[in-house]
């Protein structure tokens, strides 16, 4: 007969012994339900392929876990998925890694230039670089980052920390001609000699007498099967006012100085009107602001729907809007040869740049679409596509391990049973 | 837009003032066969200045020996690369005088030798057509000078486009006449000069 006090003790001895027996219960399923199932795995990036390997042939793991240090290459990724497919539970976790993409978008302008975005969290660094090595870094903004490159390579990647977007221009540009029309004047011909040497090719209506105008080049029918783009540089283009209104509402590009503003069948293309004319600076233009000192017409009043694209002080200085299918571009600087001509060491070459990228702004230009190279353009979007979000490092680490889980049953069995043992002892019971 | 201004090129050595009315008469045929928005009125710019970046066209003449200051070669090497066209004629028509010795060493000491324009090239349709390439002078018919008839200009091209146009057919004595002269010509000899200055301003 038990005595009142060993009552609860015995109790507990009983509860003890039911929890050895449910602890030796539960393992035996889960033993059992593993070996018919497999088992849980994890791997760390630098083991993944190992790892792979070993899943897919030698070991049937129920549930894996990768930790990831990087994104995997776009193998392994795709191993994995596979994996999951085949009825692997596949849970990565990846807590450094940052949601990268990248985007090339070639140029139209023979220099075959283009620009790259890149989308980052903001604030994080991006490095842009090529095969050969790095190109430019900025700290992402909200929008990402934008990069003007000149000549890239085929692929193009972009970094942020351990993730490594890789991408490839997805075309290639079939340009037009340009049509330049305007006056003999050192404007128009120093506006066909940058762009021809920028390699463009330049077809030109150069009004000179009221008898006949000078013309180089083939100049045909305006369509974007010829014409990339119009340059119109002053009042004469009135004559072809119709047809470059046409050819912009089909999707052509038409770039024009502001006097041209005033024509009556161009002025409902234009970004906006002509202010008052300020005039041009004494001292030579600079590198370091060459438009500074250049007469400038302010672009006043914007059309409702332009974009401003260039700004001197307060003033409009460029100017943008979409007609149609095409691009409009208006520039209130007049007499840009100057900057050429009078300019410090890098005038000839700026100059261009700067007339090209007007015309890369609106001109059209058919795509010839090139065989992809390897690319992975958003790896980490690409990884929670094919396998799903991210789970918790937390959760990573849980009950992977099936000889750490024997170890813990195997203590809290021990645990048990001498408690139970002890107390057995204790109050004289053996 | 800006005025097309004729500039006379006044340099440190030499007579470049040797033909005063031809800037005239070149602005009265221009005004009197384009519509080219032309100054009245030429100007002198002195090529060792950054003036003469402002007038992308320069006439350039003499008799007498030339010799360019550091200044004058620096800037005239760079005009002519950035676009510019400099018109440099022998006011001696004699290729053995010493204008042509001195103004050609200096030209090809800058820029290497000239070629040679071929008559069909564009200058000679770019406004007037001349088919026979450079017309004629009444001092190389006459027996002037080094009494050759030069049948050839030649020239420093700069991506694809005339950057220095030299002559030795001396223009500036053809076209250095007094403005009321023209009306009693039977033909205007100053076409050619419009075909260089539309050639300029077009190309």
């Amino acid at each position: 007969m038990l005595s009142r006090a060993d009552r609860p003790r015995a109790a507990g001895e009983w509860l003890l012994r039911i929890v050895v027996v449910a602890i030796l219960g539960w393992y035996l399923v889960h033993v059992l339900w593993t070996r018919s199932h497999g088992a849980a795995e994890t791997a760390a990036s630098a083991e993944l392929s190992p790892a792979l390997a070993r899943w897919t042939t030698t070991s049937t793991p129920a549930w894996v876990h990768v930790v990831l240090a990087h994104p995997p290459a776009g193998l392994y990724r795709d191993w994995l998925a596979a994996l999951a497919g085949a009825g692997t539970a596949v849970e990565w976790s990846g807590p450094t890694l940052l949601p990268t993409a990248i985007a090339v978008d070639p140029r139209p302008d023979p220099a075959r230039d283009a620009d790259v975005d890149v989308a980052a969290p903001p604030g994080a660094m991006v490095r842009v670089l090529d095969t050969l090595g790095g190109l430019d870094s900025a700290r992402a903004t909200a929008a990402g980052i934008r990069v003007h490159l000149p000549k890239p390579r085929r692929t193009v990647d972009a970094a942020v920390g351990p993730v490594r977007a890789r991408a490839a221009s997805p075309d290639s540009l079939r340009l037009g001609r340009l049509l330049v029309v305007g006056g003999a004047g050192w404007e128009t011909k120093f506006t066909v000699a940058a762009l021809e040497e920028r390699g463009w090719t330049v077809d030109a209506q150069i009004a000179v007498s009221p008898k006949g105008d000078v013309r180089q080049g083939k100049v045909d029918e305006l369509d974007t099967a010829r014409y990339a783009a119009v340059i119109a540089i002053d009042t004469i283009a009135a004559r072809y006012g119709d047809r470059i209104a046409s050819f912009v509402r089909s999707g052509g590009g038409l770039v024009l100085w502001v006097p041209v503003a005033r024509i009556r069948a161009l002025a409902p293309l234009a970004a906006g009107g002509a202010g008052a004319p300020i005039e041009s600076s004494d001292e030579p233009p600079s590198d370091s602001l060459p438009r500074a000192g250049l007469a400038l017409v302010p672009i006043t009043p914007l059309a409702p729907d332009a974009v401003v694209l260039e700004r001197r002080g307060d003033q409009t200085a460029v100017a943008a809007r979409r007609i149609g299918a095409g691009r409009v571009i208006e520039t209130g600087y007049l007499d840009t040869w100057r900057w050429r001509m009078a300019g410090g060491d890098e005038a000839p070459e700026r100059h261009r740049a700067w007339l090209a990228t007007l015309v890369a702004r609106v001109a059209y230009a058919g795509r010839v679409p090139l065989p992809p190279p390897p690319t992975d353009a958003a790896p980490l979007a690409t990884l929670v596509d094919k396998l799903g979000p991210a789970a918790s490092p937390l959760q990573a680490g849980a009950g992977g391990d099936p000889a750490a889980l024997a170890r813990w049953v195997f203590g809290l069995l021990c645990g048990a049973l001498l408690i139970e043992w002890a107390s057995r002892r204790t109050r004289g019971v053996k | 837009m800006s005025q097309f201004v004729f500039a006379t090129a006044e340099y440190a050595s030499g007579d470049w003032e040797s033909a005063p009315a031809l800037a005239e008469n070149l602005i009265d045929s221009l005004a009197r066969y384009t519509s080219i928005d032309v100054a009245p009125v030429g100007v002198n710019v002195k090529v060792g200045s950054n003036e003469l970046y402002d007038y992308p066209f320069v006439w350039l003449t003499g008799h007498l020996p030339v010799r360019f200051t550091d200044d004058e070669r620096r800037n005239i090497k760079r005009y002519v690369e950035r676009g510019g066209f400099l018109m440099v004629d022998d006011h001696n028509h004699d290729i053995t005088g010493v204008f042509h010795k001195t103004a050609t060493e200096e030209i090809e000491r800058l820029f290497g030798k000239m070629t040679r324009l071929p008559k069909d090239h564009e200058l000679y349709r770019a406004f007037f057509v001349f088919e026979d390439g450079p017309p004629n002078t009444h001092h190389e018919l006459n027996g002037y000078g080094d009494d050759l008839l030069h049948k050839y200009l030649d020239a420093v091209i700069v991506n694809g486009r005339i950057g220095l146009l030299y002559s030795s057919k001396d223009y500036s004595s053809e076209w250095n006449f007094h403005a009321d002269t023209k009306r009693f010509m039977q033909q205007d000899p100053t076409k050619f000069g419009v075909n260089l200055i539309v050639y300029a301003l077009t190309r």
